[in-house]
Protein backbone atom coordinates (compact mmCIF):
# COMPACT_ATOMS: atom_id res chain seq x y z
CA UNK A 1 0.00 0.00 0.00
CA UNK A 2 1.23 3.58 -1.17
CA UNK A 3 -0.05 5.97 1.23
CA UNK A 4 0.93 9.52 2.10
CA UNK A 5 3.55 9.57 4.58
CA UNK A 6 2.90 12.63 6.59
CA UNK A 7 -0.63 11.36 7.17
CA UNK A 8 0.71 8.09 8.59
CA UNK A 9 2.73 9.93 11.10
CA UNK A 10 0.29 11.85 12.73
CA UNK A 11 -2.73 8.77 12.33
CA UNK A 12 -0.13 6.79 14.17
CA UNK A 13 0.77 9.86 16.34
CA UNK A 14 -2.91 10.54 17.43
CA UNK A 15 -4.14 7.68 17.83
CA UNK A 16 -0.82 6.84 20.80
CA UNK A 17 -2.38 9.50 22.44
CA UNK A 18 -6.19 8.32 22.28
CA UNK A 19 -5.31 4.79 23.93
CA UNK A 20 -2.76 7.12 26.36
CA UNK A 21 -5.71 8.86 27.35
CA UNK A 22 -7.87 5.66 27.65
CA UNK A 23 -5.18 3.85 29.93
CA UNK A 24 -4.78 7.05 31.95
CA UNK A 25 -8.41 7.05 32.73
CA UNK A 26 -8.71 3.43 33.87
CA UNK A 27 -5.40 4.27 35.64
CA UNK A 28 -7.22 6.85 37.94
CA UNK A 29 -9.85 4.55 38.53
CA UNK A 30 -8.00 2.09 40.08
CA UNK A 31 -5.77 3.72 41.84
CA UNK A 32 -8.68 5.81 43.61
CA UNK A 33 -10.83 2.68 44.25
CA UNK A 34 -8.75 -0.63 44.69
CA UNK A 35 -4.98 0.16 44.86
CA UNK A 36 -3.77 2.69 47.30
CA UNK A 37 -0.07 1.81 47.74
CA UNK A 38 1.70 3.23 44.18
CA UNK A 39 5.11 1.39 44.75
CA UNK A 40 2.61 -2.07 44.62
CA UNK A 41 0.25 -0.52 41.81
CA UNK A 42 3.75 -0.13 39.45
CA UNK A 43 4.98 -3.70 40.13
CA UNK A 44 1.49 -4.69 39.68
CA UNK A 45 1.09 -2.28 36.21
CA UNK A 46 4.20 -3.81 34.76
CA UNK A 47 3.72 -7.68 35.41
CA UNK A 48 0.54 -6.99 34.10
CA UNK A 49 1.75 -5.34 31.29
CA UNK A 50 4.35 -7.92 30.65
CA UNK A 51 1.57 -10.92 30.50
CA UNK A 52 -0.65 -8.34 28.30
CA UNK A 53 2.24 -7.73 25.57
CA UNK A 54 2.66 -11.63 25.60
CA UNK A 55 -0.80 -12.32 25.09
CA UNK A 56 -1.60 -9.83 21.75
CA UNK A 57 2.06 -10.43 20.30
CA UNK A 58 1.12 -13.99 20.23
CA UNK A 59 -2.64 -13.15 19.16
CA UNK A 60 -0.80 -10.85 16.73
CA UNK A 61 1.70 -13.54 15.31
CA UNK A 62 -1.60 -15.57 13.85
CA UNK A 63 -0.87 -15.91 10.20
CA UNK A 64 -4.03 -15.44 8.00
CA UNK A 65 -3.21 -15.70 4.29
CA UNK A 66 0.68 -15.58 4.27
CA UNK A 67 0.60 -12.70 6.33
CA UNK A 68 0.83 -12.12 10.28
CA UNK A 69 -2.34 -10.51 11.66
CA UNK A 70 0.16 -8.14 13.44
CA UNK A 71 1.84 -6.97 10.06
CA UNK A 72 -1.88 -6.43 8.66
CA UNK A 73 -3.06 -4.46 11.48
CA UNK A 74 -0.67 -2.70 13.44
CA UNK A 75 2.75 -2.62 11.58
CA UNK A 76 3.97 -3.96 8.33
CA UNK A 77 7.12 -5.56 9.25
CA UNK A 78 6.05 -7.81 12.11
CA UNK A 79 6.10 -10.87 11.18
CA UNK A 80 5.89 -13.04 14.51
CA UNK A 81 7.37 -12.41 18.11
CA UNK A 82 10.52 -13.84 18.08
CA UNK A 83 13.80 -13.50 20.80
CA UNK A 84 15.49 -10.36 21.50
CA UNK A 85 18.38 -9.63 19.14
CA UNK A 86 22.07 -9.20 19.93
CA UNK A 87 22.11 -5.75 18.56
CA UNK A 88 19.08 -4.76 20.21
CA UNK A 89 20.28 -5.79 23.82
CA UNK A 90 22.36 -2.40 24.43
CA UNK A 91 19.38 -0.24 23.47
CA UNK A 92 16.88 -2.33 24.81
CA UNK A 93 18.82 -2.18 28.46
CA UNK A 94 18.95 1.45 27.85
CA UNK A 95 15.65 2.33 27.16
CA UNK A 96 14.11 -0.01 29.93
CA UNK A 97 16.40 1.24 32.53
CA UNK A 98 15.44 4.74 31.24
CA UNK A 99 11.80 3.72 31.77
CA UNK A 100 12.26 2.50 35.16
CA UNK A 101 13.80 5.28 36.19
CA UNK A 102 11.06 7.27 35.29
CA UNK A 103 8.80 5.12 36.80
CA UNK A 104 10.56 4.83 40.26
CA UNK A 105 11.13 8.44 40.17
CA UNK A 106 7.02 8.58 39.99
CA UNK A 107 7.05 6.52 43.18
CA UNK A 108 8.78 8.77 44.94
CA UNK A 109 7.39 11.61 44.03
CA UNK A 110 4.09 10.06 45.04
CA UNK A 111 5.10 9.25 48.42
CA UNK A 112 6.61 12.51 49.22
CA UNK A 113 3.56 14.63 48.22
CA UNK A 114 -0.47 12.87 49.17
CA UNK A 115 -1.14 14.81 45.87
CA UNK A 116 1.50 15.56 43.02
CA UNK A 117 -1.20 16.89 40.60
CA UNK A 118 0.68 20.76 40.56
CA UNK A 119 3.53 19.02 39.49
CA UNK A 120 2.81 16.24 36.72
CA UNK A 121 2.05 18.81 34.61
CA UNK A 122 6.19 19.58 34.63
CA UNK A 123 6.79 16.18 33.13
CA UNK A 124 5.46 17.16 29.02
CA UNK A 125 8.90 19.55 29.63
CA UNK A 126 10.18 16.41 27.85
CA UNK A 127 9.36 17.34 24.58
CA UNK A 128 12.23 20.21 25.40
CA UNK A 129 14.86 17.65 26.54
CA UNK A 130 14.35 15.59 23.42
CA UNK A 131 14.68 18.96 21.66
CA UNK A 132 17.86 19.46 22.94
CA UNK A 133 19.09 15.77 22.88
CA UNK A 134 18.19 15.82 19.57
CA UNK A 135 20.83 18.94 18.57
CA UNK A 136 23.14 16.87 20.12
CA UNK A 137 22.60 13.35 18.51
CA UNK A 138 20.76 13.50 15.66
CA UNK A 139 22.30 15.35 12.20
CA UNK A 140 20.12 17.93 11.68
CA UNK A 141 19.36 20.88 14.80
CA UNK A 142 16.70 21.43 15.33
CA UNK A 143 15.77 25.04 13.10
CA UNK A 144 13.91 28.05 14.97
CA UNK A 145 10.81 26.83 13.82
CA UNK A 146 10.80 23.37 15.77
CA UNK A 147 11.75 25.15 18.55
CA UNK A 148 9.21 27.55 18.49
CA UNK A 149 6.71 25.03 17.54
CA UNK A 150 8.20 22.77 20.87
CA UNK A 151 8.06 25.58 23.70
CA UNK A 152 4.29 26.49 22.17
CA UNK A 153 3.79 22.56 22.75
CA UNK A 154 5.20 22.35 25.93
CA UNK A 155 3.50 25.21 27.40
CA UNK A 156 0.31 24.08 25.59
CA UNK A 157 0.87 20.82 27.55
CA UNK A 158 1.61 22.69 31.13
CA UNK A 159 -1.51 24.64 30.82
CA UNK A 160 -3.89 22.29 29.56
CA UNK A 161 -3.46 20.30 32.32
CA UNK A 162 -2.57 22.30 35.35
CA UNK A 163 -3.90 21.86 38.72
CA UNK A 164 -3.50 24.13 41.94
CA UNK A 165 -5.14 21.30 43.53
CA UNK A 166 -2.20 19.29 44.81
CA UNK A 167 1.34 20.23 46.51
CA UNK A 168 4.70 21.62 45.40
CA UNK A 169 7.97 21.80 46.31
CA UNK A 170 11.62 22.24 45.49
CA UNK A 171 12.13 18.38 46.07
CA UNK A 172 9.44 17.24 43.65
CA UNK A 173 10.15 19.85 41.19
CA UNK A 174 14.10 18.37 41.26
CA UNK A 175 12.71 14.66 40.81
CA UNK A 176 10.72 15.69 37.81
CA UNK A 177 13.20 17.64 36.03
CA UNK A 178 16.35 15.88 37.33
CA UNK A 179 14.49 12.02 37.25
CA UNK A 180 11.39 11.61 35.18
CA UNK A 181 12.09 13.73 32.59
CA UNK A 182 15.80 12.42 31.57
CA UNK A 183 14.48 8.59 32.62
CA UNK A 184 11.77 9.32 29.93
CA UNK A 185 13.92 10.90 27.18
CA UNK A 186 16.83 8.25 27.55
CA UNK A 187 13.47 6.23 26.64
CA UNK A 188 11.93 7.73 23.96
CA UNK A 189 15.57 7.88 22.31
CA UNK A 190 16.51 4.32 22.11
CA UNK A 191 13.08 3.10 21.39
CA UNK A 192 13.79 5.16 18.29
CA UNK A 193 16.85 3.90 17.61
CA UNK A 194 15.50 0.37 17.99
CA UNK A 195 12.57 0.95 16.02
CA UNK A 196 15.80 2.04 13.20
CA UNK A 197 17.60 -1.12 13.18
CA UNK A 198 17.61 -3.43 10.85
CA UNK A 199 16.62 -6.69 11.42
CA UNK A 200 17.27 -9.21 8.44
CA UNK A 201 17.31 -6.38 6.41
CA UNK A 202 13.95 -5.49 7.22
CA UNK A 203 13.24 -2.11 9.60
CA UNK A 204 12.50 -3.36 13.36
CA UNK A 205 8.70 -3.97 14.54
CA UNK A 206 7.24 -1.91 17.22
CA UNK A 207 5.39 -5.06 18.40
CA UNK A 208 8.80 -7.01 19.51
CA UNK A 209 10.46 -4.19 20.71
CA UNK A 210 7.50 -3.20 22.93
CA UNK A 211 7.41 -6.65 24.20
CA UNK A 212 11.06 -6.89 25.25
CA UNK A 213 10.72 -3.54 26.59
CA UNK A 214 7.95 -3.70 29.20
CA UNK A 215 9.78 -7.10 30.16
CA UNK A 216 13.11 -5.93 30.75
CA UNK A 217 11.55 -2.71 32.49
CA UNK A 218 9.51 -5.14 34.72
CA UNK A 219 13.03 -7.01 35.76
CA UNK A 220 14.30 -3.86 36.42
CA UNK A 221 11.75 -1.94 38.25
CA UNK A 222 11.23 -5.27 40.12
CA UNK A 223 14.54 -5.49 41.31
CA UNK A 224 14.74 -1.82 42.28
CA UNK A 225 11.76 -2.27 44.44
CA UNK A 226 13.15 -5.45 46.04
CA UNK A 227 16.10 -3.67 47.41
CA UNK A 228 14.26 -0.53 48.39
CA UNK A 229 12.04 -3.22 50.39
CA UNK A 230 14.77 -5.23 52.06
CA UNK A 231 16.01 -1.77 53.22
CA UNK A 232 13.00 0.01 54.17
CA UNK A 233 11.21 -3.58 55.68
CA UNK A 234 8.63 -2.94 53.21
CA UNK A 235 6.17 -5.29 50.77
CA UNK A 236 5.90 -3.46 47.95
CA UNK A 237 7.07 -6.20 45.48
CA UNK A 238 5.04 -9.10 47.14
CA UNK A 239 2.10 -6.86 47.47
CA UNK A 240 2.45 -6.12 43.59
CA UNK A 241 1.78 -9.51 42.72
CA UNK A 242 -0.54 -10.01 44.48
CA UNK A 243 -2.63 -6.88 43.38
CA UNK A 244 -1.77 -7.86 39.62
CA UNK A 245 -3.90 -11.34 40.01
CA UNK A 246 -6.40 -9.89 42.20
CA UNK A 247 -7.57 -6.98 40.41
CA UNK A 248 -6.25 -8.95 36.92
CA UNK A 249 -9.36 -7.39 35.03
CA UNK A 250 -8.80 -3.86 35.81
CA UNK A 251 -5.16 -3.84 35.73
CA UNK A 252 -5.21 -5.36 32.09
CA UNK A 253 -8.26 -2.93 30.75
CA UNK A 254 -5.31 -0.40 31.13
CA UNK A 255 -2.67 -2.47 29.80
CA UNK A 256 -4.41 -2.66 26.82
CA UNK A 257 -4.42 0.59 26.31
CA UNK A 258 -1.00 1.21 27.33
CA UNK A 259 0.66 -1.42 24.71
CA UNK A 260 -1.50 0.15 22.01
CA UNK A 261 -0.39 3.48 22.90
CA UNK A 262 3.16 2.67 23.24
CA UNK A 263 3.15 0.27 19.88
CA UNK A 264 1.55 3.02 18.06
CA UNK A 265 4.27 5.21 19.52
CA UNK A 266 7.22 3.47 18.46
CA UNK A 267 5.82 3.17 15.17
CA UNK A 268 5.63 6.93 15.08
CA UNK A 269 8.92 7.20 16.21
CA UNK A 270 10.07 4.99 13.08
CA UNK A 271 8.98 8.04 11.12
CA UNK A 272 9.22 11.53 13.04
CA UNK A 273 11.92 12.54 15.36
CA UNK A 274 11.31 11.60 18.88
CA UNK A 275 10.48 15.81 20.27
CA UNK A 276 7.62 15.90 17.17
CA UNK A 277 6.35 12.05 18.12
CA UNK A 278 6.11 13.19 21.87
CA UNK A 279 5.06 16.87 21.23
CA UNK A 280 2.18 14.88 19.25
CA UNK A 281 1.50 12.65 21.49
CA UNK A 282 1.08 14.91 24.31
CA UNK A 283 -2.52 15.54 23.14
CA UNK A 284 -3.25 12.86 25.25
CA UNK A 285 -4.09 15.64 27.63
CA UNK A 286 -6.46 16.96 25.17
CA UNK A 287 -8.10 13.22 24.54
CA UNK A 288 -8.48 12.97 28.48
CA UNK A 289 -10.31 15.55 28.91
CA UNK A 290 -13.92 13.68 28.06
CA UNK A 291 -12.12 10.57 30.03
CA UNK A 292 -12.16 12.50 32.76
CA UNK A 293 -15.21 14.23 32.85
CA UNK A 294 -17.05 10.49 32.75
CA UNK A 295 -15.14 9.73 35.90
CA UNK A 296 -16.25 12.67 37.28
CA UNK A 297 -19.34 12.01 36.56
CA UNK A 298 -19.16 8.39 37.88
CA UNK A 299 -17.79 10.03 41.36
CA UNK A 300 -14.50 8.28 40.87
CA UNK A 301 -12.39 11.12 41.11
CA UNK A 302 -13.14 14.90 42.53
CA UNK A 303 -15.27 16.35 40.26
CA UNK A 304 -13.96 18.69 37.03
CA UNK A 305 -12.96 22.26 37.89
CA UNK A 306 -15.71 24.19 35.96
CA UNK A 307 -13.92 27.71 37.48
CA UNK A 308 -14.04 30.13 34.69
CA UNK A 309 -10.11 30.91 35.00
CA UNK A 310 -9.66 27.29 35.29
CA UNK A 311 -11.26 26.77 32.02
CA UNK A 312 -9.81 29.67 30.58
CA UNK A 313 -6.22 28.45 31.56
CA UNK A 314 -6.82 25.11 30.03
CA UNK A 315 -8.79 26.24 26.74
CA UNK A 316 -5.24 28.56 26.17
CA UNK A 317 -3.09 25.52 26.86
CA UNK A 318 -5.05 23.38 24.08
CA UNK A 319 -5.59 25.93 21.49
CA UNK A 320 -1.42 26.53 22.04
CA UNK A 321 -1.32 22.52 21.82
CA UNK A 322 -2.62 22.32 18.70
CA UNK A 323 -1.14 25.84 16.77
CA UNK A 324 2.38 23.92 17.86
CA UNK A 325 1.43 20.67 16.10
CA UNK A 326 0.04 22.49 13.17
CA UNK A 327 3.26 24.35 13.00
CA UNK A 328 5.19 21.13 12.77
CA UNK A 329 2.52 20.13 10.48
CA UNK A 330 3.32 22.30 8.10
CA UNK A 331 6.48 23.81 7.91
CA UNK A 332 8.23 20.87 6.65
CA UNK A 333 10.01 21.28 3.15
CA UNK A 334 11.56 18.40 1.65
CA UNK A 335 13.66 18.93 -1.97
CA UNK A 336 15.32 17.04 -4.56
CA UNK A 337 18.73 18.37 -6.00
CA UNK A 338 19.98 16.94 -9.04
CA UNK A 339 23.69 17.58 -9.21
CA UNK A 340 25.99 17.13 -12.30
CA UNK A 341 29.78 17.03 -12.23
CA UNK A 342 32.58 17.74 -14.02
CA UNK A 343 35.11 15.10 -14.63
CA UNK A 344 37.96 14.47 -12.50
CA UNK A 345 36.59 14.61 -9.00
CA UNK A 346 36.53 11.27 -6.58
CA UNK A 347 33.18 10.47 -5.63
CA UNK A 348 33.29 8.84 -2.60
CA UNK A 349 34.99 12.54 -1.02
CA UNK A 350 32.33 14.37 -2.71
CA UNK A 351 29.77 12.50 -1.08
CA UNK A 352 30.82 12.53 1.83
CA UNK A 353 31.11 16.48 1.33
CA UNK A 354 27.04 16.31 0.63
CA UNK A 355 26.50 14.35 3.39
CA UNK A 356 27.99 16.58 5.69
CA UNK A 357 25.87 19.60 4.58
CA UNK A 358 23.06 20.16 7.28
CA UNK A 359 19.44 19.38 6.47
CA UNK A 360 20.79 16.74 4.08
CA UNK A 361 18.96 13.22 4.71
CA UNK A 362 20.15 11.44 1.74
CA UNK A 363 23.13 11.40 -0.71
CA UNK A 364 22.63 8.96 -3.77
CA UNK A 365 25.51 8.98 -6.31
CA UNK A 366 23.87 7.60 -9.53
CA UNK A 367 24.02 6.43 -12.78
CA UNK A 368 22.25 8.56 -15.51
CA UNK A 369 21.88 11.78 -16.57
CA UNK A 370 23.21 13.19 -13.02
CA UNK A 371 25.75 12.13 -11.03
CA UNK A 372 24.31 12.71 -7.34
CA UNK A 373 20.29 12.75 -6.34
CA UNK A 374 20.34 14.26 -2.69
CA UNK A 375 16.99 14.67 -0.83
CA UNK A 376 16.81 17.53 1.85
CA UNK A 377 14.47 18.66 4.65
CA UNK A 378 14.13 21.91 5.88
CA UNK A 379 11.63 23.93 8.11
CA UNK A 380 12.43 27.16 6.68
CA UNK A 381 12.74 27.53 3.14
CA UNK A 382 14.70 30.96 2.65
CA UNK A 383 17.15 30.36 4.69
CA UNK A 384 17.47 26.44 4.60
CA UNK A 385 17.69 27.40 0.58
CA UNK A 386 20.28 29.87 1.20
CA UNK A 387 22.16 27.70 3.78
CA UNK A 388 21.96 24.39 1.42
CA UNK A 389 23.09 26.53 -1.51
CA UNK A 390 25.93 28.50 -0.23
CA UNK A 391 27.30 25.09 1.06
CA UNK A 392 26.76 23.48 -2.30
CA UNK A 393 28.17 26.50 -4.39
CA UNK A 394 31.55 25.93 -1.73
CA UNK A 395 32.19 21.88 -3.44
CA UNK A 396 34.56 21.79 -6.28
CA UNK A 397 33.87 19.98 -9.15
CA UNK A 398 30.06 20.42 -9.21
CA UNK A 399 29.02 21.59 -12.76
CA UNK A 400 25.51 22.22 -12.50
CA UNK A 401 22.56 21.51 -9.77
CA UNK A 402 18.55 21.49 -9.90
CA UNK A 403 16.65 22.06 -6.90
CA UNK A 404 13.50 20.54 -7.23
CA UNK A 405 10.97 20.99 -4.20
CA UNK A 406 8.65 18.78 -3.52
CA UNK A 407 5.61 19.15 -3.17
CA UNK A 408 3.24 16.16 -2.29
CA UNK A 409 4.87 12.49 -0.92
CA UNK A 410 3.67 9.29 -1.26
CA UNK A 411 5.35 6.12 0.35
CA UNK A 412 5.51 2.35 0.53
CA UNK A 413 4.84 1.20 4.10
CA UNK B 1 23.46 9.64 13.39
CA UNK B 2 22.76 6.71 11.57
CA UNK B 3 24.15 5.74 8.09
CA UNK B 4 22.83 2.89 6.18
CA UNK B 5 25.21 2.11 3.45
CA UNK B 6 23.31 0.02 0.91
CA UNK B 7 24.97 -3.20 1.53
CA UNK B 8 24.24 -3.96 5.08
CA UNK B 9 20.58 -3.24 5.65
CA UNK B 10 18.56 -0.84 3.66
CA UNK B 11 18.81 -2.45 0.43
CA UNK B 12 19.76 -6.16 -0.29
CA UNK B 13 23.06 -6.52 -2.08
CA UNK B 14 21.44 -8.12 -5.08
CA UNK B 15 18.65 -5.21 -5.05
CA UNK B 16 18.51 -2.43 -7.75
CA UNK B 17 17.17 1.04 -6.14
CA UNK B 18 16.55 3.81 -8.97
CA UNK B 19 15.10 6.99 -9.22
CA UNK B 20 13.18 7.12 -12.33
CA UNK B 21 12.14 11.17 -13.07
CA UNK B 22 9.39 11.93 -15.17
CA UNK B 23 7.86 14.79 -17.26
CA UNK B 24 4.34 15.01 -17.94
CA UNK B 25 1.47 16.34 -19.81
CA UNK B 26 0.20 19.63 -18.36
CA UNK B 27 -3.49 18.73 -16.27
CA UNK B 28 -2.71 14.70 -16.04
CA UNK B 29 -0.95 14.85 -12.79
CA UNK B 30 -3.05 13.20 -10.82
CA UNK B 31 -4.59 10.24 -12.77
CA UNK B 32 -0.61 9.26 -13.71
CA UNK B 33 -0.08 9.28 -10.25
CA UNK B 34 -3.10 6.88 -9.30
CA UNK B 35 -1.54 4.78 -11.51
CA UNK B 36 1.90 4.91 -10.46
CA UNK B 37 0.71 4.10 -6.78
CA UNK B 38 -0.44 0.68 -8.63
CA UNK B 39 2.27 -0.48 -9.66
CA UNK B 40 4.77 -3.04 -7.74
CA UNK B 41 7.93 -2.03 -6.95
CA UNK B 42 7.51 1.86 -6.22
CA UNK B 43 9.04 2.92 -2.99
CA UNK B 44 7.85 6.22 -3.44
CA UNK B 45 5.95 8.82 -5.61
CA UNK B 46 7.50 12.67 -5.06
CA UNK B 47 5.19 15.35 -6.77
CA UNK B 48 7.90 18.33 -7.28
CA UNK B 49 7.96 21.42 -8.91
CA UNK B 50 11.30 22.28 -10.92
CA UNK B 51 12.30 20.82 -14.51
CA UNK B 52 10.36 17.46 -13.15
CA UNK B 53 7.17 16.82 -12.04
CA UNK B 54 7.08 13.36 -10.52
CA UNK B 55 10.62 11.50 -9.37
CA UNK B 56 9.30 7.69 -8.53
CA UNK B 57 11.98 5.76 -6.45
CA UNK B 58 11.89 2.03 -7.17
CA UNK B 59 13.63 -1.39 -5.77
CA UNK B 60 13.74 -4.48 -7.98
CA UNK B 61 15.41 -7.80 -8.02
CA UNK B 62 17.18 -7.24 -11.19
CA UNK B 63 17.32 -4.90 -14.63
CA UNK B 64 14.63 -6.94 -16.04
CA UNK B 65 12.02 -5.80 -13.56
CA UNK B 66 13.70 -2.45 -13.74
CA UNK B 67 13.16 -2.44 -17.44
CA UNK B 68 9.62 -3.44 -16.76
CA UNK B 69 8.29 -1.11 -14.24
CA UNK B 70 10.36 1.93 -16.59
CA UNK B 71 7.73 0.69 -19.15
CA UNK B 72 5.23 0.72 -17.21
CA UNK B 73 5.13 4.01 -15.88
CA UNK B 74 5.83 5.19 -19.59
CA UNK B 75 2.79 3.64 -20.57
CA UNK B 76 0.76 5.63 -18.82
CA UNK B 77 -1.40 8.24 -20.13
CA UNK B 78 0.03 11.78 -19.90
CA UNK B 79 3.31 11.03 -18.98
CA UNK B 80 5.38 12.46 -21.57
CA UNK B 81 9.34 11.66 -20.58
CA UNK B 82 11.15 9.46 -17.97
CA UNK B 83 15.16 9.88 -16.81
CA UNK B 84 16.30 6.55 -15.01
CA UNK B 85 18.61 7.00 -12.83
CA UNK B 86 20.21 3.83 -11.09
CA UNK B 87 21.61 4.09 -7.55
CA UNK B 88 25.20 3.00 -7.32
CA UNK B 89 25.48 4.13 -3.57
CA UNK B 90 24.23 5.75 -1.01
CA UNK B 91 23.93 7.50 2.43
CA UNK B 92 20.39 8.14 4.05
CA UNK B 93 19.70 9.00 7.56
Amino acid sequence: MIIRKKYLFYVLALSSAVANAFASGVDAVVSSLFIHDPWAFGVACFLVGVIIALIFSIILSIRFKDKSLGSKAIDPSFNHLRFIRREEIKYQLLSAFGNAILTIGYYILLSILADPSVVIPFTQMVILYLVLMESITEKDMPTLVEVQSALIVTFGAILGSISFSGDINLLSLAIVFLVINPGWMISSIYQRKLKLLKINGKPNDSLNIRFWNVLFAFLITSGIVLIYDISSGANHLLNGIIYAFRFFNWISIMGIGTFFSLVLYIRALGIGKASVTQAVKSTAIIFSIPVSIILAYLNIIPSFSTDPTMVAIRGIGIILMILGIASYALTLVKAYIFIEMKPGYPILDIMRKLWDIRGVTRVAAVAGKYDFIIKIRTRTLVKGYEKIIRKLNEIEGIKKYKWESVLREWEKL
Amino acid sequence: MVLIAPENGLVKESMITAYILTILKPGSADKAIQEMRKIDHVEKISVVAGEYDIVVRVQVDNLEELLDVTNRIQMIDGVEKTTTQIIEKEIAL
